[in-house]
């Protein structure tokens, strides 16, 4: 009985312990590889050497950092914003507005969810090209507004925003949009938290389409540049982890700054 | 009470609500009618599901009826919204926003109103008194206890000065004493601020406690309205003598009727005076009904209403209560009031007679 209780613990850390290790090595790793060469990284060299600071000034030399960030920045927060305003708009009336047609065309926005973005590539590639949006940043942001699952995560967490407190807003005479941004808003905050960080996350990591879109050099963002870097003929390992790490901090911060929201809102914001 | 002249604040027209349409319809209030008086305390009482909350939302505004109308002080006010109605609500789960404090709270009403700035101050502060919470005027609603956030809806309530406060379970979320201290909390509110207050509870005792008329509600209708008296002691109907309190019914003929009163014949054959409900004329076999503490238990069955053997005599302190299985195989229960005096007089198996206080029977419309 003992033992096998013993046993039982064992396995649990071993489980826990293979667990931490997969996600943490990659990142060991990441940080490993940026203080050596590229001919000791492809050697399999696993401890911290002495070409961090050489990596760091070739980075900086061949990439207009601050440009790419700017060009990251400026499409993965206005990106953000928008998607999450639109979206939850839209998740808010499909809950509290009744019609008869509400479940047919929320049933149509959820089967979005199972179009592959592969299948959607060429189609929107034409829009943008025939709208003469190509290569601009507003070409990488329309699409992904209209979040289909988004609407759905805003449509479930209204649920449990009480229609007593739109009452109550109605009593003290606001309008529909005032109820919106002046109680629901404010009161559903950690959902907004965690939409935030869920939607923020995507658009910065966002890759296969910004490639297709943006094409010259000014317009690209930082997942485009390090993938560039590290498709290049003789690729600098050392450097692409400069960028690789670069890439990775803002998201980092932004979940670690909304991380108690973030884990509220998942659980359901209104208590 | 009598002698005043009502001035009629609501005035319920005939209204019917349907939910849905086709086969999910469903009716929720059917054929509503009912005048509420200015300044009265008056209660819809009813089951879950009856129909108290769909009639409250159509007077403050939230839904409309589907047929008949709402008049408040003689104005139709099916197209006022909400907002423009000098209604004003307390929800069930008190819906005070969440990410405001006590004093922004009851503020919030006014500033919609664009009320000035010092009037607004003074008239939050009047209010954070009149409810006794001066000291949590900063407060996070969220760091407030249940009963403390029913004050703040109330103050919130009551601070556009509305005409009519609904007031929709209020205290069904609170636990037995503090129920019982925010019954005469407010009732205190509305004798001192005048409003007409409609307030809605499926609680009987509450009701009869803070009333001064009640509506008792079944399956969306109105099946009775009168004083917490009138409700109790003379119950029209089966389904309301049924709810409120504990009853006796008794089936029985109808002999003569006659302003008013009918003779009927008991199971016995004795023959008792029974009250009649307004303007109705019964005919044949009815059921009659008597409240327990309105008869008494007497040994010699001779010339009582009722015969029958003592089943059971249960002591609870306050009161005794007599079971007595009638001759005509019914049941009936007494409860009298102890006192040091009166002795174990009765045991169980004994033969006895029952004896109906004047007036103490009812006959029921059904
Ligand atoms: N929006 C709605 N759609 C469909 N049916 C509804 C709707 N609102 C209420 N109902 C139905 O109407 C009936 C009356 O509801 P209502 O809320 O008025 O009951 P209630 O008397 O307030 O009950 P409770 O004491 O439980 O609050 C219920 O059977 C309910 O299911
Ligand atoms: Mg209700």
């Amino acid at each position: 009985m003992n033992t096998s209780r013993h046993f039982g613990t064992a396995l649990q850390y071993a489980f826990l312990g293979l667990a931490a290790f997969l996600s943490i090595f990659p990142f060991f790793w990441m940080l490993v590889s940026a203080s050596n060469t590229s001919i000791d990284i492809i050697g399999g060299k696993t401890s911290f050497g002495a070409a961090f600071r050489t990596n760091v000034v070739n980075f900086f030399t061949q990439v207009d950092v601050p440009l790419v960030f700017w060009n990251s920045t400026k499409v993965a927060v206005l990106a953000t914003v928008l998607t999450i305003v639109v979206s939850s708009l839209a998740g808010y009336g499909f809950e509290m507005f009744k019609s008869k047609a509400r479940e047919r065309v929320y049933s149509l926005v959820l089967l979005t969810l199972m179009i592959p973005f592969g299948a959607l590539m060429i189609p929107l590639f034409l829009m943008m090209a025939k709208t003469g949006l190509i290569n601009t940043h507003i070409a990488i942001m329309l699409p992904t507004i209209a979040s289909a699952f988004i609407i759905f995560y805003f449509r479930q967490s209204t649920k449990a925003f009480p229609t007593e407190l739109r009452d109550a807003a109605k009593v003290d005479g606001l309008k529909e949009w005032q109820i919106f941004f002046y109680i629901y808003m404010p009161v559903m905050r950690s959902t907004y938290a965690a939409a935030f960080v869920i939607v923020f996350m995507t658009n910065w990591n966002n890759y296969l389409w910004p490639l297709i879109v943006l094409q010259s050099n000014e317009t690209k963002t930082i997942t485009l540049v390090v993938s560039s870097l590290a498709s290049a003929y003789y690729p600098d390992y050392g450097v692409v982890m400069i960028g690789t790490i670069l890439a990775t901090l803002p998201t980092l911060f932004v979940f670690f700054v909304m991380q108690r929201q973030f884990v509220q809102g998942m659980l359901g914001s209104v208590k | 009470m009598t002698d005043r002249i009502h001035k009629s604040a609501i005035e319920v027209r005939d209204v019917s609500k349907v939910f849905g349409a086709g086969d999910s319809a469903f009716k929720a209030l059917d054929h509503v009618s009912v005048d509420i008086r200015e300044n009265e305390f008056f209660t819809l009482l009813g089951p879950s599901g009856c129909g108290k909350t769909t009639l409250l939302r159509m007077i403050a505004g939230f839904t409309y009826p589907t047929d008949g109308e709402i008049r408040l002080y003689g104005q139709n006010i099916a197209a006022l919204p909400p907002f423009k109605r000098p209604v004003n609500t307390v929800f069930q789960n008190y819906a005070l926003f969440p990410h405001m404090t006590v004093g922004e709270n009851i503020a919030f009403g006014l500033e919609m109103l664009d009320r000035p700035k010092a009037e607004i101050s003074a008239r939050v502060e009047e209010m954070l008194a009149l409810v006794k919470m001066g000291h949590l005027k900063d407060r996070k609603t969220a760091q407030i206890s249940g009963g403390q956030q029913q004050r703040v809806a109330l103050a919130r309530a009551l601070a556009p000065q509305p005409k009519v406060l609904l007031l929709d379970e209020p205290l069904s979320a609170l636990d037995y004493k503090l129920r019982k201290d925010m019954q005469i909390e407010l009732k205190r509110l509305q004798t001192e601020t005048g409003i007409t207050f409609i307030f809605v509870t499926h609680d009987q005792e509450e009701a009869l406690t803070m009333s001064d008329r009640i509506a008792v509600m079944s399956a969306g209708k109105i099946l009775q309205i009168g004083g917490p008296r009138d409700i109790y002691d003379r119950p029209a109907e089966r389904f309301v003598a049924e709810f409120i309190g504990e009853t006796n019914f008794l089936k029985a003929d109808v002999a003569t009727v006659a302003d008013g009163k009918a003779d009927v014949v008991l199971p016995g054959g004795t023959r008792v005076c029974a009250r009649l409900a307004e303007g109705f004329v019964p005919h044949g076999k009815v059921t009659v009904v008597t409240r327990p503490e309105h008869a008494a238990i007497v040994a010699n069955p001779d010339g009582a209403h009722l015969r029958g053997k003592l089943s059971s005599v249960v002591y609870v302190g306050t009161d005794t209560h007599f079971r007595v299985a009638l001759e005509s195989g019914e049941s009936f229960c007494v409860r009298r009031q102890n006192s040091l005096e009166q002795g174990a007089a009765f045991a169980e198996g004994d033969m006895v007679g029952v004896v109906l206080e004047t007036g103490a029977a009812q006959v029921l419309k059904d």
